[in-house]
């Protein structure tokens, strides 16, 4: 029988026992050779020990807590005539200290402040070399951000993928500085002109949006661009042999110094950006982006029937900044004293399609800081030449392919991917073999049965490290009376199993043979045969159950 | 102006912009990519096409083969570059359209900067001859180039209907879900489908250089007029943008001929305009089978 030892793991130190029972003559055997037992509780460490490495980043927000003004834990202070208070202050006291103590849960204004603060403070800071540049770059930047947000709103919050936002711009700005040049308007009038003429486009250009879905409507607007790049640049009313259409009023005067002059046009485009930043603010945080942000793509149906006028919000919004879009125009036309066939080109759309991407779609800090980023290149790195348009679009590609809603996106990207990944690691983790998997853990209503075989498999491993010839030999020299400490432990195990099927002996007294049989574990149940193997002696046959055991422990 | 005259012009030019429209059209339908990097392209093939007139050989089947391969190259490209890693991402539609729009933008730059800002002129294909059939005089150049893109369209669809790829690309069309279930690679499906839609912008560009030059942004205003055929068609389907650009091509020649060459784009644009409130998925468009992507 002991042939059938099986190979075990790692080598246990042999020793030899002696018997305490020697002095009183009544062991069977005195001295055997047999194994350490390793410490039991070595498995139990190693299994609930915390292996999954950690990290100092996680799930929690980690807030600055400020101390609270007073003994006031909160206020109802609002900025009249608003309903509103300035940021979003929880009040709460320390609980060790008890002290009272506040704590800002959306940061996001005192962001907004100090960048708009750094761009309103900035051109004192330009250094003396490039001052032109970047002012010149600064207003720019201010009147594109301004449309960018504006087309954020088009694009993010009434999901209308429309690219003829430039066009509405320039078909504006052409119109103003027409009227501008030829009937004599001043530059004030310019923008309200423009306003009304972004109205009138805005509402032809929405009519196709009534019906067509999304992509089908991102072509027929860039053919719309195209079509007024051909028409403004093929009439000879707008200046098609000079490149652009200038000589509209402008507000910022000949007669002032160069530096003056820049610096107005720097803070009449911040003032503008502002301005757009407000009217995102009013048609995104109101009722009509809340009502859209109802209706996702996809789910329009769902929120028509929750009674969701999802498509006329969407066109309201869509007409109201095409006027936007139109005062922008009209205020180009009043900074720049006219506007050049560039703003229809493509490039001027693939530009600005790069600025919203890169901040994220759907945002006004998105739209803003693709616009300072795509702007710094393409205007101050002047020297760069065709390198700036090229690293331009790796940039655009880089976030298309790599960020799935732009820099403003990265944060939410992340905390979807940690989840993911510790999703997987946790999986990996559970082992199978007795230890219930985690899904079917929630299932299992007895807790204790879990933690029951949880243990059950730590001490069959246990175990299995202690089966070995030694005690196999042990074994078979003296089936029954005390033993090693490793055999003692192998015997327990075994003794203690559930009833059913529990392997006994059965002794035909006619015959004196014993055979193997197993419980049924069930009442009025007669237990079966296992084996047509008989034994003489019954120390021959509590071996051979012996030995069964230990294969179905080395095979679990 | 002589009508026929006009009608002839405008049926080669919308035999061109016909073959973009249906590389446009099989690649939304099929992969659910909008592709605005054929611009790229176009104009990548054109200077293959150039390169290799200039350093190998004028020989017309030469220079066409190395148009329709760096075509089919440039398409892969796009594929490799945008649609493979973008393709199972949220936002694909979306960010597939940025990437190629952001390939384009790349490509163009990197062709001006290779080949300046001048543009390049390929050698006349089809040769100087011409024919008078019912009293108007037909040029090689335009029968050279309707026949050719025939053929190709013509190669194409015989292509998709009768091969195992094209099997395959058809059952993308109808269903890109249930086609990957039983065993069609979206991503080897999607390398065999651009470089086929990449080798027919790469004849168009081709064909079209025969009349005007190669730029590095030369490849705009056929992206525009193809993508502006396979909407009216209705994009997914080959008839439809061959029946678009019949009507456009006719468009064009009546409002030159009555209103004006200045007016063409207008006149075009209502009538698309028309068509896609009378019909919001294109001329052959089913209205309620949009593909879901």
């Amino acid at each position: 029988m002991t042939d059938t030892t099986p190979e075990t793991g790692p080598k246990l130190a042999p020793t030899t026992w002696v018997n305490p029972l020697t002095p009183w003559g009544t062991a069977g055997q005195d001295d055997v050779t047999s194994v350490q037992a390793p410490d039991p509780r070595q498995p139990w460490d190693e299994n609930t020990a915390y292996k999954a490495k950690t990290y100092k980043v996680g799930r929690l927000k980690h807030y600055i807590v400020w101390p609270a003004h007073g003994a006031k834990l909160w206020d109802r202070w609002r900025w009249w005539p608003t309903r509103r208070n300035l940021l979003h202050i929880k009040g709460l006291y320390n609980r060790k200290t008890l002290k009272a103590e506040k704590k800002i849960l959306d940061r996001r204004p005192v962001y907004w402040a100090i960048c708009l603060l750094l761009l309103a403070i900035a051109p004192f800071f330009f250094p003396e070399s490039m001052e032109n540049t970047l002012l010149s770059a600064g207003a720019i930047f201010g009147i594109f951000a301004a449309i960018n947000v504006c087309w954020t709103l088009i694009v993010g919050t009434a999901s209308i993928f429309s690219l003829a936002s430039y066009a509405v711009v320039g078909v504006a700005a052409f119109l103003t500085t027409w009227l501008s040049a030829n009937m004599g308007l001043p530059w004030y009038t310019l923008p309200l002109i423009g306003a009304f003429m972004g109205l009138a486009m805005g509402a032809i250009i929405a009519i196709p949006a009534l019906r067509l879905d999304g992509f089908y409507y991102a072509l027929l607007t860039l053919g719309l661009n195209e079509l007024c790049r051909v028409f403004f640049t093929t009439s000879s009313e707008f200046g098609s042999a000079s490149g652009g259409l200038y000589g509209a009023d402008t507000y910022i005067s000949d007669q002032w110094e160069p530096y003056a002059q820049s610096l107005t046009g720097y803070y009449g485009a911040f003032l503008l950006m502002i301005a757009s930043l407000f009217l995102f603010r009013f048609i995104n945080g109101k009722r009509l982006g809340r009502i859209l942000r109802m209706a996702p793509e996809k789910r329009e149906a769902f929120a028509e029937a929750c009674g969701v006028d999802y498509r006329r919000a969407r066109v309201t919004i869509f007409v109201l900044t095409s006027a936007a879009l139109g005062f922008i125009g009209g205020f180009y036309a009043a900074q720049f004293g006219g506007v050049a066939f560039q703003i229809f080109s493509f490039d001027t759309v693939l530009l600005g399609l790069a600025m919203i991407t890169i901040g994220g779609i759907g945002k006004a800090e998105g739209a803003i800081l693709g616009t300072l980023v795509v702007t710094v290149l393409d205007k101050v790195m002047i020297d760069w030449g065709p390198i700036r348009h090229f690293s331009i679009g790796l940039i655009m590609l880089g976030v298309v392919l790599f960020l799935s809603n732009g820099y403003f996106g990265i944060k939410k990207q992340f905390n979807a991917w940690r989840d993911k990944k510790r999703g997987e690691w946790r999986s990996i983790r559970s082992e199978k073999g007795g230890e219930a998997l985690p899904e079917e853990a929630t299932e299992q209503d007895d807790k204790d049965e879990l933690f029951f075989r949880r243990f059950d498999k730590m001490q069959r491993d246990y175990l299995k490290g202690l089966i070995c010839p030694e005690i196999i030999e042990e074994h078979r020299r003296q089936p029954l009376g005390q033993h090693s400490e490793a055999l003692e432990r192998v015997c327990y195990y075994f003794r203690r199993a559930p009833m059913e099927d529990k392997y006994a002996l059965h002794h035909d007294h006619a015959k004196d043979r014993y055979k193997i049989i197993a419980f049924s574990g069930k009442r009025g149940v007669s237990p079966r045969v296992v084996d047509d193997r008989e034994y003489d002696n019954v120390g021959d046959a509590y071996h051979a159950i012996f030995i069964r055991r230990v294969h179905d422990l080395m095979e679990s | 102006m002589d009508i026929t005259f006009v009608i002839i012009n405008a049926i080669v030019v919308a035999s061109i912009y016909g073959l973009l429209a249906v590389a446009v059209s099989i690649t939304w339908s099929s992969l659910g990519l909008i592709n605005l990097g054929y611009g790229f392209v176009f104009s990548f093939a054109g200077y293959c096409a150039y390169v290799v007139a200039e350093n190998v050989s004028e020989f017309p089947a030469v220079v066409a083969a190395a148009g329709i391969l760096g075509g089919a190259l440039a398409g892969v490209m796009i594929c490799l570059l945008v649609f493979i890693p973008l393709h199972d991402k949220p936002n694909f539609t979306t960010r597939g359209m940025i990437g190629t729009l952001a390939i384009s933008l790349i490509g163009s730059q990197a062709l001006l900067m290779y080949f300046g800002p001048r543009a390049k002129s390929l050698p006349e294909i089809f040769g100087f001859w011409s024919v008078k059939i019912f009293g108007t005089v037909l040029t090689s150049d335009k029968i050279g180039i309707v026949v050719c893109s025939i053929i190709m369209l013509i190669v194409v669809v015989m292509w998709m209907r009768g091969s195992r790829r094209g099997l395959e690309i058809r059952a993308m069309m109808m269903n890109p879900h249930a086609a990957s279930i039983v065993g069609i690679g979206i991503r080897s499906t999607g390398i065999y489908v651009m470089a086929m839609t990449g080798a027919m912008a790469g004849l168009a560009a081709v064909l079209l250089s025969q009349t005007y030059y190669i730029a590095p942004f030369s490849g705009l205003t056929p992206l525009i007029k193809g993508v502006s055929i396979a909407l009216c068609g209705g994009l997914g389907s080959v008839s439809g943008a061959v029946i678009a650009a019949v009507i456009l091509g006719l468009t064009e020649a009546i409002t030159s001929r009555y209103l004006g060459g200045q007016y063409v784009l207008i006149t075009q644009f209502l009538v698309i305009i028309t068509i896609l409130i009378v019909r919001p998925r294109g001329i052959a468009g089913l209205l309620d089978k949009a593909r879901e992507q």
